[in-house]
């Protein structure tokens, strides 16, 4: 919904008087900037020179009561809201397709406590997520928290699509990291969610939030757990003859141990990008892990890791490529390392139980090799459970159609074929990059008539339907 | 309009978010607009026939050129190549914020940022050496900054050359090094022209040694001159550089000076662009103090807001400046110790109530009685 005329100006009028003249802008570099995210589409709009979608207004609330006046004037009016973080999403998450007010949360960015007899740490969740581990790290603590987006993207923003990062097989998701938060709802009510995240009072409200993409309300404060740095991590790295050992390795490991980083990568992944940001350049399916903490516990669950790595004949690579690649670790996401335009490509991150791990993985590659000859299919596992595991699968194509809207139908069609596939076998449509507009056709495939409590959920706290329309399916 | 150069990097950094995080301008605004992938975005868009209209210009000129970004760069694209190559544009059609375009105007009329008139400057620089030498074994440039926001430093570094027995003299008129000039219009040939003249000037004097007191200005010496063809025939050093080695030949011994609970800020030219961070601190422990360092420090060091920005956008400036100070207090820290004029003015001018800014060579001054 767009506003016209005079209408722009009254609107304009009240979004300055909640937050000041200052931090309500429609300039065009604004308006620009805020119509490229991360998502492939958005970026390849911009490279081929088209304009960018605009909002109408963009606002920087600066406290909690901001974000629930600005909710209540965009109500009032049915103005859309979208809520823009780091930008730094995959998924068209925060592209304001819908115009109206764009929310950059970034002012909101401040640290509230940091409670060293509970461990946890509380913020606003507009901070950039590196900043709030730099909090931690001052005192001595860390988040574990340690997304590829750790320097870009804001707290709000990882909670908002339920991230993870590499040290999540030990300390879980942002999902088992946060213990409550503070939220603003889309009619101006400020809640917040009970403050331990293990309880019998009904359903989880935290979790309802975590991952709901700005659909339901705005996330504006939250606390986390923070951990004592570990006294020992280590780094080892194995090759297997192929994946489905891997695979196996990695499972029966899980079954006995909680390594911090264990990145199991296909053989297509292993001759592409691991031989051109570590070096390594042997055919298999290489495996880098590190286990972490006090150092008489490490030094045990080595050994064991050494067994059923020998078990599977995996060969012992060392600790020399486990440390390069940790310290490449965020090399493999600046300019000149990763895909970029002109390819075509996609993160098709799914998770499975180990009885469909790799039923996935194959139905996956198929789907993407098979239908479309011009696109690689590269893969590595990366987030381990005890039930299953993650499966980063991509596509890459060298030479996408110039015609920008050819490019989009061809776009959706690989990522149709492949995450279908992947619901298909067992899989999810995501494990950590969430919906947003890339897949939120599909939400209602993966659910089904569960579909409908979500929708319930969106129709009770969002009846106008202003917050963030077009994602995650509502 | 924009080099193969500048294109090269701004589509390198468009699309890619990783520097943010660093970013002095970002971070205290918090508007998407002031991160490096924005201004690369809004360069490569422009490049591709999208508008750029004044709002564009300004996003360009709220970048402190601080060099975060570049330093975090793992494959080494550089923002402020298409950053100034866009405040060229800006300049040529005519799309410059009227704050900026006072400081232009400041420059090119009277030799600094701060509307002083250039007779000023030349009765500041009479009074600071009355009996100034046409040649000497040393020449110390001073910069507009320090002469006109902080002149005591520069006044506490002759005091030094003094006690160390130092052959100095200055410039009679002290041209401005093009640092400033250089940021505000990017590198266009009125940059080189005056660059050239001033680097005349400086070899009439015959100094076998160049002391420049503001990191910018050594910044531009030693980086920029060379490529422009500018032939400085001394050497080029920081006052900090050159003052540690009179330290350590024991050509100053200073006292032991008592301040508790202080920190040092690393200005950032000289920490990323000229890889100077010891001898600042090999001059503050020979003053027998002990310093709380920040979290980031020396190559990390976090920008301060810098005396140009701050002349052109002041809400921005003190944004920033109380972020660096945010930085200092988390530490512990009560007085902020600097090695930079620019530094220290912006510093001072939001330093929170009970906080103090001390200037490294004031310091020394004292410590050595000079």
């Amino acid at each position: 919904m767009k506003t016209k005329g005079l209408m722009t100006d009254i609107i304009l009028s009240e979004l300055e008087d909640v937050v000041g003249y200052e931090n309500v802008s429609t300039k065009t570099s604004e308006r620009l900037v805020y119509g490229v995210d991360y998502f492939w589409i958005s970026r390849m709009w911009a490279d081929r020179g088209l304009t960018p979608p605009r909002a109408d207004y963009i606002v920087r609330p600066g406290s909690t009561e901001e974000v629930a006046a600005i909710l209540k004037i965009a109500n009032y009016y049915r103005i859309p809201v979208q809520v823009w973080g780091g930008g730094s999403g995959s998924q068209g998450g925060a592209i304001p397709v819908a115009g109206g007010i764009l929310m950059d949360m970034k002012r909101m960015n401040r640290l509230i406590e940091l409670d060293e007899e509970s461990m946890t740490i509380t913020c606003e969740t507009g901070m950039i997520h590196q900043q709030l581990e730099w909090h931690a790290n001052e005192k001595g603590y860390s988040l574990m928290h340690y997304p590829s987006c750790l320097t870009c993207c804001t707290v709000g923003g990882a909670l908002a699509h339920r991230g993870a990062g590499i040290l999540s097989t030990k300390y879980g998701k942002i999902d088992d990291m946060c213990v409550s938060m503070e939220v603003v709802l889309p009619n101006g009510d400020i809640i917040n969610t009970l403050p331990v995240p293990r309880h019998a009072a009904g359903p989880d409200l935290t979790q309802i939030f975590i991952g709901s993409e700005g659909t339901l309300g705005v996330m504006t404060k939250a606390t986390f757990k923070i951990f004592e740095m570990p006294e020992v991590r280590k780094f080892r790295a194995f090759l297997f003859k192929d994946m489905s050992t891997g695979l196996a390795a990695c499972r029966d490991i899980m079954q006995k141990l909680k390594p911090s980083i264990m990145r199991l990568y296909d053989e297509a992944e292993t001759v592409s990008i691991i031989k051109k940001v570590i070096g390594i350049d042997k055919k298999g399916a290489f495996m880098n892990l590190a286990y972490e903490g006090p150092a008489e516990v490490v030094k045990i669950e080595e050994r064991i890791i050494l067994d059923i790595c020998a078990k599977y004949e995996a060969e012992d690579l060392g600790s020399e490529w486990g440390e390069k690649w940790y310290k490449n670790r965020i090399t493999f996401f600046y300019p000149d390392h990763i895909m970029d335009l002109p390819q075509m490509f996609g993160t098709m991150d799914t998770a499975a139980t180990y009885a469909n791990l790799e039923k996935v993985y194959w139905a996956m590659k198929h789907a993407v090799e098979d239908n479309f000859p011009d696109v690689r299919f590269i893969a590595h596992c990366s987030h381990w459970y005890e039930w299953g595991a993650m499966i980063y699968d991509r596509f890459i194509m060298d030479n996408p159609p110039d015609d920008p809207e050819e490019a989009i139908r061809l776009h959706n069609r690989i990522w149709n074929a492949g995450v279908r596939a992947a619901l298909a076998n067992g899989g999810v449509i995501n494990h950590h990059h969430g919906v947003g507009l890339k897949l939120s056709r599909l939400m209602k495939e993966q659910y089904g008539p569960a579909m409908q409590v979500f929708e319930a959920l969106k129709k009770g706290l969002d009846p106008h339907g202003i917050m963030n329309p077009y994602k995650l399916g509502l | 309009m924009y080099s193969e150069m500048a294109k090269k990097h701004a589509d390198a950094c468009r699309f890619c978010w990783m520097c943010r995080y660093l970013c002095p301008v970002g971070l205290a605004t918090g508007k998407e607009v002031n991160t490096p992938r924005a201004r690369g975005l809004l360069v490569s868009l422009d490049i591709r026939g999208q508008e750029f209209d004044e709002s564009c210009a300004e996003a360009m000129y709220e970048c402190c050129l601080c060099g975060a970004c570049t330093h975090d760069c793992v494959t080494g694209y550089e923002p402020p190549i298409f950053i100034r190559e866009a405040r060229t544009k800006a300049v040529v059609n005519e799309l410059v914020p009227a704050g900026v375009q006072t400081v232009i105007d400041s420059v090119l009329n009277n030799g600094n940022i701060f509307s002083r008139a250039s007779s000023d400057i030349k009765e500041q620089l009479d009074r600071l050496v009355p009996d100034r030498k046409e040649t000497a074994e040393v020449l110390f440039y001073i910069g507009g900054t320090a002469l006109v926001k902080a002149p005591h430093i520069a006044e506490a570094v002759i005091r030094l050359f003094k006690c160390a027995g130092i052959d100095y003299t200055i410039l009679a008129d002290e041209p401005q090094s093009g640092t400033e000039l250089g940021d505000l219009i990017g590198y266009v040939q009125e940059v080189v022209d005056s660059a050239k003249q001033l680097a005349e000037q400086i070899n009439a004097t015959k100094a076998d040694k160049i002391v420049v007191l503001d990191p910018s200005c050594a910044r531009v010496f030693k980086q920029e001159y060379p490529r422009w063809g500018c032939d400085l025939k001394g050497e080029v050093l920081t006052a900090t550089a050159f003052i540690a080695q009179l330290i350590r030949e024991k050509r100053l011994l200073p006292d032991k000076l008592s301040i508790a609970n202080a920190t040092f800020h690393d200005p950032c030219k000289l920490a990323r662009d000229l890889d100077e961070v010891l001898p600042a601190r090999e001059i503050i422990a020979a003053m027998g103090i002990e310093i709380k360092e920040m979290f980031l420090n020396k190559k990390m060091s976090k920008c301060c807001g810098t005396e140009l920005l701050s002349q052109y956008s002041p809400v921005t400036g003190r944004l920033i400046a109380q972020r660096r100070w945010d930085d200092a207090v988390r530490c512990g820290a009560e007085v902020m110790i600097t090695a930079c004029p620019g530094c220290y003015d912006v510093l001072k001018s939001n330093a929170p109530e009970g906080k103090t800014v001390e200037d490294l060579f004031v310091l020394l001054a004292e410590a050595c009685k000079a």
